[in-house]
């Protein structure tokens, strides 16, 4: 059994040796599931060195001096044992400077665990002295107080017992220790009972699992230990539901212009690959997702987590809780709740929240995406929104002043935000309702609203886009045929993409927005496998039978029999009805779906596939594994 | 005797100015909360010099304490101006020992503070507006406990709060759903001005301590003259566009001035009876943020995406100040300390 090992890992060596980053550059892994477990512990481990490989070698730069590296590069070299003065000398360089906020504090952490058995002294204590001297703010959203305390924690615990005046917090480490596990304990309290703020993140994943990470191998205290062990179980297992062949699909709380028309440009993405194997990882690892490498050998990822993200040969329909993230302001509630669907086939995904406000600038309401052979660079997503940007969202959410912010927010990693013809984000006005491969979103939006109209996102891979005389707009994406229905008269324009947050110009790539100039309004989205259909022609047919009646005024309202024979009527703000039954959106579980189960309130999630069953027990802090 | 006459006119006057001048000497300091950091986010390396600054009598600004890149107010014990609160990102912060070291003086139940006040007859009492309510401390902010008997629910996010001058304990905080009276310390709450929308700012008179201004939002600006109790709305300021600060002149009784977010710099001179737009000379479009006043009866006005601007003559004409880029999020007019 070894040898054949053996020789995979030189073949592996050989391939790093050759190419700066193989997976990004390689033709993409396949989906199917690798069911020898000693074998997809190889292939993890590989990917892992091939991560810490080109991290140790500078990157893009492509240099091993540590004078010319960053923390995650450092964090590699250490980990692989590589130049340790050298990298001792460029700590103690970075810390002459540090950040001033989480971003800056888990990397820290990361090199001051590493580094406690390799490092100079002097490096060491440049961290330590850093965390002395300049003020580390806390931030405002989940994923900040997430990095914050994760990492406060842990340098309270490798520092104890030293007094006020060497923290910038100018707490003792017994206050700073105990006030960053009263929040982690509460935190976890919260995403265990009643769901994230931050549910489905594209990105902002890693600055969760990162430090979580941490808290799991270097925590002092077993129970803090547990707690970061099974929270790293907890999000993986929501990733690998809520991807196909690896790709994050359906609504996020947060996201950006990249992974919401491009969905494998995401952090996510990386995790994917890092992980399942399943989907090539992004350029550079995502940048962040270097942290996670130097540890990553010390994961072992349950094989239900594994199975559950790789298996696709049934379908299934999940739906979920979770929460908006604090308003602080107008609104009537702190944290209302959300209600996100997501169905996936083996061909495509559709996956949705039921609208409103939640995140101003980046959430993601709802979309139907399909597969891609090579999800690199291809746009496989189709959905609509109002463009919605307003002070009074910006002032529920930020305690800055929101005249000011819409504009600064466009310097801010978030360039459309003020954008008419944007693809992100949600709006008040806007109620989405989904039932399987169904969606119907409906639009009424006050007159003298800023950015009076919809926009529908229309993929440039999109094949044989075809408006028909029915007012259906009739499209195939990969292996799915899409049947999108404009509820109002439009116009086509070109859609300009950001690439990246901080892209100072939009590209045209050759996809277009259906926008609508209508203030009640409404689409609805029908998804099928191609395979469903003898061709194109007959999918048509079978749309264009479907009964559907609708009306926009005074409220828009949609009566319509799915592909799938659900009699739904849905009108704006009223409680959708499926087939003569109300949808009762009180009695959602946290984690309702073949996969993954959870009660609100329970504090326990219950992971399974096929024989294999994973209970995570907050309540206990215990994990069990069973198979049935 | 002839010519001694203009010796003594000249002498008597000069005597007249001198006293005219030692009278004039302000009683107050003045400082501003600036942040000189364009496109700053979180983490990222501060290299630009933000926080506290005080007017020396050169006119030159002088930072004090902490680097601090998101301090939204600032306040002082009347009796050490050695003990410094700052408020911002994290909460609310300490100092004891005149900006050396701080303390972060609240945990993770308390963050984002908009602004600081402290009892002038009480100065252990310490009063912090929150994005969800308001806390208050006895003991200089050692500890902070939520006070929040009376206000709503929902709507209280206190954006302002400022303790009369007159009394212990009575205190006024400008929330969303309006403004909000204490007189027991912050036991109990009651509204005192209802808004629809946010109260932005609260100023007590300088002249008289009876007199308080409040403006908002989107629903104007607003007078009491009985401390706070009823309130009027001024008359002759637009609804159009929020309304970010307003300011006495404590060399002037009957001068107010207001910044606003699209308005820019609103003056009166007749104690709020009638209002003059007094941009001129101010970049377009008019992106005020903070209006304050000095104790010389300088005017300045912070412009957003511009920097801090004064002017000599109450906004008739305007030059740009030091602290290029700046923009500042709090003026405060300060009696001189003991200490």
């Amino acid at each position: 059994m070894k040898r054949p090992l053996l020789s995979l890992f030189a073949f592996f060596a050989a391939t790093l040796a050759a190419s700066a980053q193989p997976a990004f550059e390689a033709p993409p892994p396949t989906t199917a599931p690798v069911l020898d477990a000693q074998q997809r512990r190889a292939e993890y481990l590989h990917r892992v060195d091939e991560v810490l490989t080109w991290a140790a070698g500078g990157g893009n730069a492509k240099t091993d001096d540590p004078a010319k590296l960053d923390l995650a590069m450092i964090a590699a070299k250490i980990v692989r044992g590589e130049d340790l003065p050298g990298c001792s000398q460029r700590v103690i360089a970075l810390m002459k400077e540090p950040g001033t906020g989480p971003f800056w504090m888990f990397p820290s952490v990361c090199i001051a665990y590493l580094g406690r058995d390799r490092l100079t002294p002097e490096a060491l204590a440049s961290i330590r002295t850093a965390w002395r001297t300049t003020r580390q703010l806390r931030g405002d959203t989940e994923n900040h107080w997430a990095m914050y305390y994760l990492s406060l924690y842990l340098m309270a615990e490798l520092y104890p017992n030293e007094p006020a005046e060497t923290w910038y917090s100018g707490k003792s480490s017994a206050e700073n220790l105990a006030e960053a596990r009263s929040y982690l304990v509460h935190w976890m309290d919260l995403a265990t009972t009643v769901g994230q703020g931050e549910f489905n993140p594209t990105n902002y994943i890693g600055e969760y699992v990162m430090p979580l990470q941490f808290l799991a191998n270097w925590a002092k205290d077993p129970e803090m230990k547990q707690r970061g062990t099974m929270m790293l179980d907890w999000f993986f297992a929501e990733l690998a539901v809520s991807t196909l062949n690896g790709v994050l699909r359906g609504p996020n709380s947060r996201a950006d212009e990249g992974s919401v028309i491009e969905r494998w440009q995401a952090m996510a993405s990386y995790f994917s690959w890092l992980l399942f194997g399943n989907t090539p990882p992004t350029a550079g690892y995502s940048g962040w997702g270097l942290y996670f490498a130097p540890l990553a050998k010390n994961y072992e990822l349950p094989e239900v987590i594994y199975r559950i993200a790789t298996d696709r040969t049934d379908d299934y329909l999940q739906r979920d809780r979770a929460r908006v993230r604090r308003f602080w302001r107008y609104s009537d509630e702190l944290s209302p709740p959300v209600y996100k669907t997501n169905y996936v086939r083996k061909d495509y995904a559709v996956g949705s929240t039921t609208g409103g406000r939640m995140d101003p600038i980046q959430a993601h309401v709802w979309d139907v995406s399909w597969a891609e052979g090579d999800p690199r660079g291809k746009h496989s997503t189709m959905f609509s929104l109002h463009p919605h940007s307003a002070p009074e969202a910006m002032m529920a959410t930020f305690v800055t002043y929101p005249e000011p912010m819409i504009k600064g927010v466009t310097f801010e990693g978030k360039p459309s935000y003020d954008s008419p013809d944007k693809t992100l984000g949600c709006s008040p006005y806007e109620r989405v309702f989904q039932d399987l491969d169904t969606v119907i979103a409906l639009y009424d939006i006050p007159a003298g609203t800023r950015f009076p109209h919809i926009n529908g996102f229309f993929s440039k891979d999109l094949l044989n886009v075809t408006e028909d005389k029915s007012g259906w707009i009739f499209a195939q994406g990969g292996r799915a045929y899409l049947a999108y229905r404009p509820l109002a008269g439009y116009e086509w324009i070109k859609y300009l993409h950001y690439t990246t947050g901080w892209a100072k110009t939009r590209l045209d790539l050759g996809d277009r927005l259906l926008t609508s100039p209508h203030l009640k309004n409404g689409t609805i989205v029908q998804a099928a496998s191609v395979s469903e259909f003898k061709d194109f022609a007959a999918f048509q047919a079978a749309i264009n039978a479907l009964p559907l009646t609708f009306k926009l005024e005074p409220t828009p309202s949609v009566q319509f029999t799915s592909l799938r024979g659900k009699k739904i009527t849905f009108t704006y703000d009223q409680t959708p009805v499926v087939d003569g039954r109300a949808i009762d959106y009180s009695k959602w579980k946290l984690f309702e779906g073949p996969y993954l189960n959870a009660e609100i309130g329970g504090r326990k999630l219950t992971l399974t596939h096929g024989k294999l069953e994973r209970v995570l027990d907050f309540n206990t802090l215990k994990i069990t594994d069973r198979v049935k | 005797m002839v010519s001694s006459t203009p010796r003594f006119a000249g002498l008597l006057l000069g005597f007249l100015l001198s006293a005219a001048f030692a009278a004039a000497v302000p009683a107050y300091d003045f400082f501003i909360c600036a942040n000189i950091n364009r496109n700053y986010v979180i983490g990222s390396k501060i290299v630009t010099t933000n926080g506290i600054f005080q007017r020396a009598a050169s006119g030159d600004w002088q930072h004090l304490g902490y680097n601090d890149t998101g301090i939204s107010a600032v306040a002082f014990d009347p009796r050490d101006r050695n003990v410094i609160y700052t408020t911002g990102n994290n909460g609310l912060w300490r100092s004891l020992d005149g900006g050396k070291s701080w303390r972060m003086c609240n945990d993770w139940t308390m963050t984002e503070a908009r602004d600081v006040a402290v009892d002038p007859h009480a100065p252990d009492h310490v009063y912090l507006a929150l994005p969800d309510g308001l806390a208050a401390s006895t003991d200089r902010a050692q500890t902070l406990v939520r006070r929040e008997n009376g206000l709503p629910a929902r709507g209280k996010y206190a954006q302002v709060v400022q303790v009369d001058r007159t009394r212990a304990g009575r205190v006024l905080l400008g929330c969303e759903r309006g403004v909000y009276l204490t007189e027991d310390g912050a036991e109990f709450w009651r509204q005192v001005l209802p808004t629809k929308e946010m109260v932005l700012d609260l100023q007590q008179s300088p002249h008289d301590p009876q007199v308080w201004l409040a403006v908002t939002q989107s629903v104007g600006a607003w007078r009491s003259t009985d401390g706070g109790v009823t309130w009027a709305k001024l008359p002759g300021v637009p609804l159009t566009h929020p309304l970010y600060n307003v300011t006495f002149d404590v060399t002037h009784p009957q001068r107010l001035a207001i910044g606003s977010w699209g308005l820019g710099v609103l003056a009166s001179e007749d104690g709020g009876q009638t209002w003059i737009d007094r941009n001129a000379g101010l970049p377009d479009p008019h992106h005020v943020c903070r209006v304050g006043v000095d104790p010389t009866g300088q005017l300045y006005a912070s412009v957003v995406g511009a920097t801090l601007f004064v002017s000599a003559d109450f906004g008739r004409t305007w030059k740009p100040d030091s602290l290029a880029g700046s923009v500042v999020n709090k003026f405060l007019i300060q009696p001189k300390s003991v200490k």
